[in-house]
């Protein structure tokens, strides 16, 4: 799996998403689900997945699809 | 009055949240009185509430006004079961027993018809016990995430109120950034959780930061992993501050037992002693009660705080005390040389997770209705296993219990397998199931 199929497949496991729905509608705001549950979820997903520590404001700011990218680069992940 | 609610300064706030809404105990008192001038007979009602002051000052006032008798629901509860609440309660109208203060759905998330019945004595008996223990005082500044329709969240109210504190209410999620700063700004003395919040708290890196206010840690809604529960309490070691750790069960009005700071990591998954003015005990399996430690048996409860009973159908809500103060927990338990009880298992067809009560046989109902196909729900307070025969309906199967219940995906894993195990009367052998 390439680093972006196994960012989409943390969504899939998450909210039980499909690939299409995933882009830059997906987020806190749109997602019914998306609480500090899910956020969290999508946060220890992604420390395993990726082998990293995410700061605190990383976990906070991690509210959208997008932004889930956007921490990724900050963190050296490329997708 | 209710809590003694009127022998509090007036002015005084009772409840701040976090988008600026206050609430004080003046304005409880006279919303009591409105309710009870415009009010006249006492009157049923679904109340849909979320974490704000205005939603809280609400539920206060009903219960003041002794006039009002809510049920008090998630605003978010899906629409199916909001539907399903209204129409098996929505002609109760003046049919309430003259102590019946409020309602709670016996499961937070699956929005259960099964209601549990609270009297005024409840939360007079919640109020005190819990104030007592916690040592609660005036200047108490308690920082309140768990939902205003949760029994434990409920009697953070009851029991801060009674004192005259002021409540800190949010329903932010705690890795919003607002969360953070109300509770810094707003100089937060103690924070409540179930094991999950602690678990946020952990991720969050919580033991970095500067809170020099806040003096008490304590938790509830189910066992907390030992390495999480070792962390918290070694920070409150560390930094002079108390954690205390409790049991409670909705049928009691929340808290039962707490395990007293000083034995908080001596007796570490240890639920500890009765509440103060409640008493506990072990029964055995033909009913005799068990006076030798470390012997399992079911765990009881005794006190002011143990509700009336449940309600299935609206005549129920006519329905006096059934219980006289005594309840079976469901909960399997021992106790140490010191009295202190520790859970070991539980009789009870139900799962915790994320500290949310989830009635196993309320989700095989979700699962019959929404895709028509037979299963059987078990597992772990961290996991529910869900075991389907038809493999086509996995997708399916997952998806109506994400929708209906609003929990995490991952908290649920679909197998499938040939046939349910079943004895020879139909009954579903759970047993035969591995549940991990």
């Amino acid at each position: 799996m390439t680093n972006l199929e196994k960012y989409n497949d943390i969504f899939v496991q998450v909210f039980g998403a499909e690939i299409a729905q995933l882009g830059d509608s997906f987020c806190k705001e749109t997602v019914a689900e998306w609480d500090s549950v899910h956020q969290l979820n999508i946060i220890s997903l992604i420390e395993e997945t990726y082998d990293l520590m995410l700061d605190p404001e990383d976990i906070m700011a991690c509210t959208s699809y997008n932004a889930g990218k956007e921490i990724l680069a900050r963190n050296g992940v490329e997708l | 009055m209710l809590l003694n609610l009127d022998r509090i300064e007036p002015e005084r706030i009772a409840i701040l949240d976090s988008e600026g809404g206050i609430v004080t105990y003046g304005d409880i008192i006279s919303r009591a009185n409105a309710i009870q001038e415009e009010v006249r007979e006492r009157t049923f009602c679904i109340l849909p509430v979320e974490n704000k002051a205005s939603d809280a000052l609400e539920v206060m006032a009903m219960l003041a006004s002794e006039r009002i008798v809510p049920l008090i629901v998630n605003k978010k509860t899906d629409k199916t079961l909001m539907d399903h609440l209204q129409h098996t309660y929505g002609n109760v109208g003046h049919a309430v027993h003259e102590r019946l203060s409020h309602l709670l759905p016996t499961s937070g998330s699956t929005g259960s018809p099964k209601l549990i019945r609270h009297c005024y004595d409840n939360i007079e008996a919640a109020g005190l016990n819990i104030s007592t223990f916690f040592e609660l005082k005036q200047t108490d500044r308690p920082l309140m995430v768990l939902p205003l329709y949760y029994t434990m969240g409920l009697s953070m109210l009851f029991s801060h109120l009674r004192v005259g504190a002021t409540v800190l209410l949010t329903g932010r999620n705690m890795t919003d950034p607002v969360f953070w700063k109300f509770m810094k700004e707003e100089k937060a003395t103690s924070f409540t959780g179930v094991p999950y919040s602690f678990q946020i708290l952990d991720m969050m890196r919580f033991y970095r930061m500067d809170l020099p206010d806040l003096t008490l840690l304590t938790q509830g809604g189910g066992k907390m992993p030992t390495p999480l529960n070792e962390r918290f309490v070694s920070y409150c070691e560390q930094n002079g501050k108390r954690w205390i750790a409790t049991y409670g069960q909705s049928e009691c009005t929340a808290r039962m037992a707490y395990l007293p700071a000083k034995w908080a990591r001596e007796k570490m998954g240890s639920i500890g002693i009765a509440v103060p003015n409640g008493e506990l005990s072990l029964i055995d399996a033909d009913g005799n009660t068990i006076t030798t430690p470390d012997t399992e048996g079911e765990m009881c409860y005794r006190g002011k705080n143990v509700t009336m009973g449940y309600a299935t159908c609206a005549a129920d809500m006519l329905k006096g005390d059934e219980r006289n103060g005594f309840i079976r927990t469901g909960d399997l338990a021992r106790f140490d040389k010191d009295g202190c009880y520790y859970i070991v298992g539980r009789m009870g067809r139900f799962l915790k997770l994320f500290g949310m009560r989830v009635g196993l046989d309320e989700c095989e109902q979700i699962i019959a209705t929404y895709c028509q196909t037979e299963s059987a729900c078990v597992g772990t307070d961290e996991k529910m296993i869900v075991y389907i025969t038809d493999g086509k309906k996995t997708q399916a199967v997952k998806d109506a219990l994400v929708e209906k219940t609003h929990i995490v995906a991952t908290s649920f894993e679909i197998r499938v397998i040939d046939e349910i195990p079943k004895n020879e009367t139909g009954k579903k052998l759970f047993s035969k199931l591995e549940n991990k």
